[in-house]
This record gives C-alpha cells, sequence and structure tokens, in this order.
C-alpha cells in the first residue's frame, strides 16, 4: 500500500495536490469551520468559541440579507443579458469590418483594462450629482434639477450596472468574436445560396454555433458578477439606506469592518448556493449546446 | 476633470501650507526632546495617509532619519477607514509585529491589547504637556496606549458676504420674523439652510451622509437635544423623543432640498471642497480645512466666518470629537521601543502640532494652542486668531467623545443605514430608529454588557 502511494504517478502529482490542499482546500475548510463560531478578527481567541448553528440560525431570519440575496440576483440577471446582448452586437459588428479590426478588436478591451476601482471612481465622478458630468450635461440643455443617480432607489442600483457593463461587455464581445471567427463559412454559404435572409442565417447557423462560447462566457461572467465588489464600495459602498447592497459589500463590511468573521463566513457559504446554481445552469446549457451541435 | 482638478488643489494647498512654514530642526521650544543614536534600527509603521496628514510625515520623518541614524520604512498608509480594517487583519493573521501605527481615539478601544501601555516609555515631563482630558480619551482600560497628533472637533463654517447683504437681510427678516446672522440654534440652522437653497446651483447647508461620520454627527444632534445613545446600563435609548427630533433635523433638511441631492454619499473631503467651491452656505467642519478655505484656492478666500455649533433645544451644542493618535504594537522588538517612542515624539512635539496648527488643525498640547494664538496675532492674521479662539472654546466646553467602547463602529454600521433610510423616506424617523434600536440591543446583549 505505502509502495502504491510512492509509485512516480502519485508522486508526480503530488506537488499539485499539495498546492491544492494549501491553496483552496485548507482555507475552504477553515473557513466553514469558523462559520460555526463567533470568530471575530480582534478576538483571535474567539476562534475555538463553538457556536453551533446560531450563525446560520440568525442568517435565516435576516432580513437584510436576504434582500442583499435577492438584489444580487436581480443585478446578475440584468447585468449579464445585458452584457451578452451588447457583447453580441459589437462581436456581430467588428466581424463584418474587412480593414482595421485588430485596431478595433484592442480599443475595444479599453475597459478591461482598467481596475475595478478606477472604473468605480470614473463612474462615480460621472455620476455625481453635484459636479458630475451627467447632471452638468443635462442642464445644458436647460433641465434644472440635480438627479440623484447614486441615491435614488432605482437610478442607483442602474448606475452601478451601466458601470458594471461598461467595463466588461468587453469580455463577452472577445469571447463571441472567437466564436464567430471559428464559424465555418460552408452552411452560411449553403444557406445564402438556399434564400435565407441575414435573420434566417443569424437565427438557425449562427447562433446555434456561437452558444457553447455563450454559455462559457455567462458561466465566467456569472461568477465574476456575483463577486461583485469593488464597484459598488466605491460608487455607493452599498448604500445609502442599504438600496444598493449586494452580498459581497455586506458580508465584506460585516466580516472585516465589524471584524465579526464567523457570521460573514456563514454568510459567504450561503451566498455560495447562488454562483453553484448560476454555474449548473449555465454548464447544464452548454452541453445541450454542444450536444445540438453533435459535439460531445 | 473639476473634482480632480479640486482634490489636486487641496493637496497642493495642504502641502504649501507645511512647507510655507521651515522647521527650526533644533526645536527650541520643546522642553523634552526624544533624539538618541538609533543607527542600524528600521521602524516598520503603518501610518494614516492622505493630503491632510501626509506633509508632517514629508517633513518630521527625514528629519528624525537624519538626527538619529535611524529608518523609517512605511509599510502601509491609507484612509483610516482602510487602515482600520487591514489592522483587524493583522490582528487575526498575527501579523502584528510592526512598531508604530496611526491611531484614533474612537477606533482605539476595539482592538484589544495590542499596545503598549505609553506610560513608562514616553517621559512623564513630555506627558504633561498634552491636555489631560485628551490624555484620558487616549487611555484604554487604565493603559496611555495611544499619544495624540490633534484634536478634531466641528463647528459651523458660513460665507460671509450674503449675510451680510442688506437685501438678503430684509428678506429674511421679513420671512422669519427676526434678523439674519449666523444660526445659534439647531433650529435657525434648519430654517437658514432652508432660506438660502436654490438647487442645484447653491444649498444651505450639507452633511456628511454615510458611515460613522453621519452616525457621528446624529450622535451629536442626540446631546444637543438633550438626549443619549445609551442608559447607565448600554441599553439603546436614542430612539427615543431626543433623538426623533434629532434624526428629523436631518430629514426636514432632505426633504427642503436645502442638501445637496447626493449628501448620503458625501464623506469630508466632498463637504470640505463642497464649500470651499462656493455653491454651499454653511458648513459644518473641523479646522483642518480653514486655512484652505480661506485662501485664494477657494472660491470664497477672504469671505469665511465661523461660529460655535448651534445649540439644540437641550441647551448644549454638538461636539463629537476625537483625536488622531500614535500608538506602539506589544509586538515591537525591545530593542526598537526606544526610538519607536522617539519617533511618536517628533510627530506629536510642540514643534509639529505648532507646524499642523498653522494649517488650522487643532493642537493637543496646551501650551501649543497659546503659542499659535500668539503667532497668529501677532502676524494680524484675524481669520486665523478667530479659528483658534472659537475652536479653543469648543475643546474646552462642548468636546465630547462617542462612547469609548470596542463596539462603537459595530454599532454605526447598524445605524447608519437606517438613518439614510429616514432621510431618503424608506421609513419613518420612528420606525428607523426602532428598528436600529432593536439590532444594537442583540449587539450590546451578545458584548456582554447585560
Amino acid at each position: 500500500m505505502v509502495r502504491k502511494i510512492f509509485r512516480s504517478p502519485v508522486m508526480l502529482i503530488m506537488p499539485s495536490i499539495l498546492a491544492i490542499g494549501f491553496v483552496i482546500i485548507i482555507p475552504l475548510i477553515f473557513s466553514f469551520y469558523t462559520s460555526f463560531t463567533s470568530y471575530k478578527l480582534t478576538r483571535p481567541d474567539s476562534l475555538f468559541n463553538f457556536v453551533g448553528l446560531r450563525n446560520y440560525e440568525r442568517l435565516i431570519d435576516n432580513a437584510k440579507f436576504w434582500y442583499a440575496f435577492g438584489r444580487t440576483i436581480l443585478f446578475l440577471a440584468v447585468v449579464l443579458n445585458l452584457e451578452l446582448l451588447f457583447g453580441l452586437g459589437i462581436a456581430l459588428l467588428i466581424n463584418k469590418i474587412t480593414w482595421g479590426q485588430r485596431t478595433l478588436r484592442t480599443i475595444m478591451m479599453f475597459p478591461m483594462m482598467f481596475s475595478p476601482i478606477l472604473v468605480g471612481f470614473q463612474w462615480k465622478y460621472i455620476f455625481n450629482d453635484n459636479i458630475g458630468l451627467l447632471n452638468n450635461f443635462l442642464y445644458l440643455f436647460g433641465y434644472e434639477s440635480a438627479i440623484p443617480w447614486l441615491i435614488d432607489k432605482y437610478l442607483a442600483m442602474g448606475s452601478i450596472m451601466v458601470a458594471e457593463i461598461w467595463a466588461n461587455t468587453s469580455i463577452f464581445a472577445i469571447l463571441l468574436l472567437a466564436g464567430l471567427l471559428g464559424i465555418p463559412r460552408d452552411p452560411i454559404e449553403a444557406a445564402r445560396v438556399d434564400g435565407c435572409n441575414s435573420w434566417q442565417v443569424f437565427k438557425n447557423i449562427t447562433l446555434p454555433f456561437l452558444m457553447p462560447f455563450v454559455f462559457i462566457a455567462l458561466t465566467i461572467r456569472s461568477l465574476d458578477v456575483g463577486r461583485a465588489y469593488d464597484i459598488v464600495h466605491i460608487m455607493t459602498g452599498g448604500g445609502p439606506a442599504m438600496r444598493t447592497e449586494l452580498l459581497w459589500t455586506m458580508i465584506a463590511r460585516i466580516g472585516y469592518k465589524d471584524a465579526n468573521m464567523g457570521f460573514a463566513n456563514a454568510m459567504s457559504y450561503v451566498s455560495i448556493i447562488l454562483s453553484i446554481a448560476f454555474t449548473y445552469y449555465f454548464f447544464t446549457k452548454l452541453v445541450a449546446a454542444r450536444r445540438d451541435l453533435g459535439q460531445q | 476633470m473639476k473634482l480632480f482638478k479640486s482634490i489636486l488643489t487641496v493637496i497642493s494647498v495642504f502641502s504649501l501650507s507645511f512647507s510655507a512654514f521651515a522647521v527650526d530642526k533644533s526645536f527650541p521650544n520643546d522642553k523634552v526632546a526624544m533624539w538618541g543614536d538609533f543607527s542600524g534600527i528600521t521602524l516598520d509603521v503603518k501610518l494614516i495617509g492622505g493630503a491632510p496628514y501626509d506633509p508632517l510625515y514629508e517633513v518630521m520623518i527625514p528629519i528624525w532619519e537624519e538626527k538619529t541614524g535611524g529608518k523609517v520604512s512605511i509599510l502601509s498608509k491609507k484612509s483610516h477607514f482602510e487602515l482600520d480594517k487591514e489592522i483587524k487583519q493583522d490582528i487575526a493573521a498575527g501579523n502584528i509585529s510592526y512598531c508604530v501605527v496611526s491611531n484614533h481615539t474612537s477606533f482605539a478601544t476595539q482592538y484589544g491589547d495590542i499596545y503598549r501601555d505609553l506610560n513608562g516609555i514616553v517621559p512623564g515631563d513630555f506627558l504633561a504637556e498634552f491636555v489631560p482630558l485628551v490624555l484620558e480619551h487616549s487611555t484604554v482600560d487604565g493603559r496611555l496606549v495611544q499619544l495624540p497628533q490633534h484634536s478634531d472637533v466641528s463647528n459651523l463654517w458660513y460665507i460671509k458676504s450674503i449675510y451680510e447683504d442688506a437685501d438678503n437681510k430684509k428678506r429674511f427678516k421679513a420671512e422669519y420674523g427676526y434678523d439674519l446672522a449666523p444660526p445659534e440654534t439647531l433650529e435657525q440652522w434648519k430654517e437658514q439652510a432652508i432660506f438660502w437653497s436654490d438647487p442645484p446651483n447653491f444649498y444651505g447647508t450639507q452633511y456628511v451622509g454615510k458611515e460613522e461620520a453621519i452616525t457621528g454627527r446624529f450622535y451629536e444632534l442626540v446631546i444637543a437635544e438633550g438626549g443619549a445613545l445609551f442608559d447607565d446600563e448600554w441599553r439603546p435609548t436614542f430612539n427615543d423623543e431626543a433623538g426623533q427630533r434629532a434624526l428629523q433635523w436631518f430629514v426636514d433638511l432632505y426633504n427642503a432640498q436645502a442638501v445637496p441631492a447626493g449628501v448620503l454619499n458625501y464623506l469630508w473631503d466632498e463637504t470640505g471642497l463642497g464649500f470651499a467651491s462656493g455653491t454651499v452656505a454653511l458648513n459644518l467642519d473641523w479646522g483642518g480645512w480653514g486655512a484652505y478655505f480661506n485662501s485664494a484656492d477657494s472660491k470664497i478666500g477672504g469671505d469665511v466666518g465661523l461660529v460655535r455649533f448651534p445649540m439644540g433645544s437641550g441647551g448644549k451644542r454638538g461636539g463629537w470629537s476625537g483625536s488622531h493618535t500614535y500608538s506602539i504594537l506589544n509586538g515591537c522588538p525591545e530593542e526598537n521601543l526606544e526610538a519607536a517612542a522617539s519617533l511618536i515624539w517628533i510627530l506629536t512635539n510642540h514643534e509639529a502640532q505648532m507646524h499642523e496648527a498653522r494649517g488650522g488643525k487643532l493642537p493637543t498640547m496646551t501650551r501649543v494652542w497659546d503659542d499659535i494664538a500668539g503667532e497668529m496675532n501677532a502676524e494680524g492674521n484675524a481669520f486665523m486668531s478667530d479659528l483658534f479662539s472659537t475652536f479653543k472654546a469648543s475643546m474646552a466646553e462642548d468636546a465630547f467623545t462617542p462612547p469609548l467602547i470596542p463596539e462603537w463602529i459595530p454599532f454605526s454600521n447598524i445605524i447608519f443605514p437606517e438613518l439614510q433610510a429616514a432621510i431618503v423616506g424608506d421609513k419613518t424617523v420612528k420606525e428607523a430608529l426602532d428598528a436600529a434600536a432593536k439590532e444594537t440591543d442583540y449587539l450590546m446583549q451578545d458584548a456582554g454588557y447585560y
């Protein structure tokens, strides 16, 4: 048995197992354990104060948490759909260009190059009610009221969505453009010879070929958006009155500012359900799309 | 671009206000000197950073390095809210072996016993120079865990010319029935703010609208209205009538559009820059902005007045106060201790405090209050002279700290979203305060107060 363990294949993958163990598994086990304790960052001895399911029980009764949970789902749904729509549009347009496509592809990726913190500051300034670009632009056209973009019940969340979409639509565009460039020309040309119009070609040939790319992009971005923190933190900090509070701004505040890490970790583990659900859904769709194309 | 330009302006103004006054490296006015030969010692430090704080480090740390042979390695320099998070993570990770860290009287109680007692490390005759009450506020569980650099308390700044305008006086008297003068009560402040407002071009007043900033403002208004946040057993009482009156004041100003619409996202930079832009009539703020408000870089330079915090219906003024401080960590190696004490000495001594006071920051040494007032009088600088006499009176008569308990920041995180909910109309004042009181009750119970 011991000899088996030390056989070369096991030894060869051992560094990877150890790396994954140290980097992923041990922190996961540790944080999961702390979710059953009253662990406070400022009181290291509280790490051993086991409270059973108390944090999870309190979570079930915590309306603010469930509002944030719901808001995060809404945020995910709107942002992912709009990014997909805009990304697809941009990819289709760039795919049509025969001259300067490389330059445009590079320009398209500019927003991705900014750190989310910079994006947050940039949009915070644009949406500032007093000295912001947007309101001052509106004043030029005779609008006489300062719109509280980052305060209003609906506009605040919308403003953050705009920033998130601006920063990340190009991820969709790049992935979908890669898909478009890989589509074989024969079925498209055959469809045109058979008299299909552009919409029919797009709907029946281009889109089915693109669907695996769409679902890969959706999976990657759903994990990203589900963890949205930086942009929200900079633009509104989850406020005012928790109107833009998402799961991770709430968890970060409870974990780091209140130093209540045990409770924050319980929140994190419940929140992970959301990421797992989205990932599972998109992967199921990805497999179905590949099956439709006759791929494994 | 305008914001960026304003930020650059603030940075340059704060920097200029310091560089304009050269430091006498012999520190002739310091009765206690803590120089030493610290060659070969490198002190790891984490400091609060930003335009109001960096200039002191830029002046004093090179002098300290030159005179002692020691080196300062700044591991981290960020806003106090970010530094607070970092310290908490450091405690959790057991990474608290650096020597000197910026602290604040409102924050210090949270961190347990990670700091050294400065009694015995810092000479008694140096400690004797500080205002006793400020040292008392720097003490946690009987241990002096921090040495105060400067204090903060707020008073009401206003644009003088609009109060001197005859037409304004006439219109105001006709509308409100009393003579127009800077407000003496919270009610007058509200009425005048509404009178001045002409949104979106001009606002009557403003307030910091989120996080601990609005909690502190609410706290001082509760006191001014004759209430208290907690009773003697630490049960929440801020949802009583005094608390409701205090919150209603914020709500009324917001509903009357007497404050900018985005005020709930404002912190200190936004209110300071907003007042300096000339678009706000009345601004409650600390003295650290004073030199900038009245400078040529501000649109209201030369037109700035200052009065004490107006009184509430409880016959008291607001006076939420605290001090920016420095602490030495327990993890600082013994061999570096003398050097660490020397470093916080140079950042808090007479020379440093005079240096900061010239920009409007409030000293924590008794002697510096007199010396800075004397210097300003000798220069004929009536504005700065008035600034120090007003703030000196506030520090002596009105100032009070937030409850010096570890739960202050968690409490703040409970109450500030509820204050905001009332201000934007999501809840009534009573509903918001009751909800906050209920959660605070859990917090205090869990912390073992009752």
